[in-house]
């Protein structure tokens, strides 16, 4: 410190000053991988540019709620409920999101390749398991928000505009977890398949088409199959390589019980145990794949 | 300008603390390599490398493909050697590699930033990354930035920054963890001679700061300018390890400086039985001991000449590289 004489004021110098507080390790890197990657993905500290596609595809997929909430709230006393979705069906209406997978996986997985910067995170007290866990992680928290936060509007909203709250409440105390393991079950799926597609290539938007092809190809491919090969009710086993709604499948489950009547799968015998099955071999195949393509931080 | 970073209060500051921060590590060698080997198919990358390495400030020297880049990895954990073992502050690395990532920093040689962040964001991510706490990395960050001369463009994209500033701004993202040691592979390659000079300033600060350095490069003036220990590798192989200072030995050549009157100096000094021979505007003279050295600057006073300079020639590090891998080979 350094000060004028006569004068109160002084001028310090920082200089360099070492680090005696705490000090993480494993946890505490992932957890701020994690924290960087949410903010890469929804473009805060970023330009305005970055946070257009992120927002506004937030508010259409929660225009559905505020138009049903809305339309409930004028006719509220015409009908007793007025329900244009239902929870199961908006839970479908969250695999828009993959478009915004496969706009934010790719953005927030192939610079760290392209701009040679995993050494240096390989540098620091983390894995490749820890990379990919926070990387997985969240983009599959930012899938789960921007499902979730729809659904609570039309929740909330539907509460409101009953004749009774309470009852309504009381009436679908169900969806407070039917609808929360749904989207888990979406967003994990999405958000691992996204990044493992994202994980082979260092280009941006060669990993974007690749994640889109990869949904529109198989969901393209089964919709044939099971066209040709339809039972009765007119599902077939095909309906299993549609990636798009293999996790729907299970929503079904989730919701109904069993396989919707109208899916892919409907009177396929085992259908929902099968979809659980292709839906973890699927989960499988991008883990590993994720694990073999940062494999060699841990040689 | 790097100029406002040279204050005598934080050297101050900095060197009351500096001897505790080294005799952590003084205790022991910074490294213990025994037996390293590490073969890729068809490659010997390093070939039985054993030598101990003292805190400070270290160059690893060789030549483009010596092995250099292969031993950071190995140091860092990053790869397994085929053979052997090595300790780093203490640690094996085999046996717990996240414990010595924690105590060093790492600078790589190519272009290693996200180019579309600021250097404030990147620096103190990797601070974060590193086990710091957000608010104590975000400070750190303000803190190496403002120490590598990046204080006014830390809110300026990577993307835009210079190659020095580039440099500058890995450096800094090797210095935020606060480590003890900092590996730095050619931190003055693409620099401009200014850029390099406040580079090399850079680095020799460090040691005051009581953060080793281990820096790799081929340009053996920046080792000899910086580094208090050299260690010498050449196709995997070591050549040689040992403190700077020791490396630069005496040639028995002595270079003075009489202006033009070089003819006169030699004849002078064949009277008095020395061997001299001018070169380039300067006499060179072969001196055997103190006496002979006392005779020359007799018979420069005898002959009335004028006396610019009088130095004894040390053999330059390239010469003992050179030197070295010819008594191997």
């Amino acid at each position: 410190m350094s000060s004028l004489p006569g004068s109160s004021g002084a001028v310090y110098d920082r200089g360099y000053r070492p680090y005696d507080g705490p000090r993480g390790q494993r946890g505490a890197a992932t957890f701020a991988l994690y924290k960087a990657s949410i903010r890469r993905a929804l473009g805060l500290r970023r330009t305005w540019r970055q946070k257009v596609a992120p927002f506004v595809l937030l508010a259409i997929v929660t225009v559905p709620a505020i138009v049903n909430v809305g339309i409930g709230y004028v006719s509220r006393n015409r009908f007793d409920a007025f329900e244009i979705i239902t929870y199961r069906e908006y839970v479908g209406v969250s695999s828009a999101l993959l478009l915004f997978v496969a706009l934010v996986a790719p953005d927030v997985i192939c610079p760290d390749r392209r701009q040679k910067v995993l050494p240096l995170m390989f540098a620091r007290p983390l894995l490749g398991t820890d990379y990919v866990v926070a990387k997985v992680g969240s983009i599959a928290t930012i899938l789960f928000a921007f499902s979730f936060l729809p659904q609570m509007v039309l929740f909330i909203g539907n509460m409101l505009v009953s004749d009774a709250a309470l009852d309504y409440f009381s009436g679908h105390l169900d969806v407070l977890w039917k609808v929360p393991l749904s989207i888990v079950v979406l967003a994990v799926f999405y958000a691992a398949i996204g990044c493992a597609v994202s994980s082979l290539t260092d280009r941006r938007i060669v990993a974007g088409a690749s994640v889109i092809g990869l949904f529109l190809l198989t969901s393209i491919s089964s919709g044939v199959i099971v066209d040709q090969t339809a039972g009765p009710n007119g599902g077939a086993y095909g309906g299993l390589l549609n990636v798009l709604v293999l996790p729907l499948y299970l929503r079904d489950v989730i919701f109904l019980g069993h396989i919707d009547s109208e899916s892919q799968l409907a009177g396929v015998a085992g259908g929902g145990w099968l979809a659980l099955a292709c839906y973890l071999v699927v989960l499988a195949v991008a883990s590993g794949l994720l694990w073999w393509r940062y494999r060699w931080v841990e040689r | 300008m790097w100029v406002s970073y040279d204050r005598k209060l934080a050297s101050a500051t900095l060197l009351s603390r500096a001897p505790d921060r080294l005799g952590g590590v003084s205790d022991g060698p910074l490294l213990r390599i025994s037996g390293l080997t590490k073969t890729y198919p068809g490659v010997t990358a390093l070939d039985d490398l054993t030598l101990d390495v003292p805190p400070g400030r270290i160059g690893l020297v060789g030549a483009n493909g010596a092995g250099k880049s292969t031993l950071f990895r190995i140091l860092l954990g990053l790869s397994h050697p085929t053979a052997g073992h090595v300790e780093v502050c203490g640690i094996q690395v085999a046996r717990d590699p996240i414990a010595v990532r924690s105590r060093l920093g790492y600078m790589p040689e190519h272009d290693c930033l996200p180019l579309d962040q600021t250097a404030a964001d990147v620096v103190s991510t990797f601070g974060e990354l590193s086990g710091l706490p957000a608010r104590a990395a975000r400070q750190r960050a303000s803190d190496v930035l403002d120490l590598v001369g990046l204080d006014e463009a830390r809110f300026r994209p990577i993307g835009g920054f210079s190659t020095g500033m580039r440099q500058r701004a890995k450096l800094a993202q090797a210095l935020v963890g606060d480590p003890e040691l900092v590996l730095l592979d050619e931190p003055t390659a693409g620099l401009d001679p200014i850029g390099r000079e406040e580079m090399l300033q850079l680095v020799d600060r460090l040691g005051s700061f009581g953060i080793s350095v281990l820096m790799a490069t081929h340009l053996l003036d920046d080792v000899q300018a910086v580094c208090d220990h050299v260690v010498m590798i050449n196709a995997g192989k070591l050549v040689v390890s040992g403190a700077t200072n020791s490396l630069l030995e005496r040639t028995g050549l002595v270079t003075i400086d009489v202006g033009r009157h070089t003819d006169e100096l030699v004849s002078g000094l064949a009277r008095a039985g020395i061997s001299a021979v001018a070169v380039d505007d300067v006499v060179e003279a072969t001196v055997g001991d103190d006496a002979q050295m006392d005779a020359v600057r007799d018979v420069v006073a005898q002959l009335g000449l004028p006396l610019f300079r009088l130095s004894t020639r040390l053999r330059s590090l390239d010469e003992a590289f050179v030197r070295r891998s010819e008594e191997l080979a």
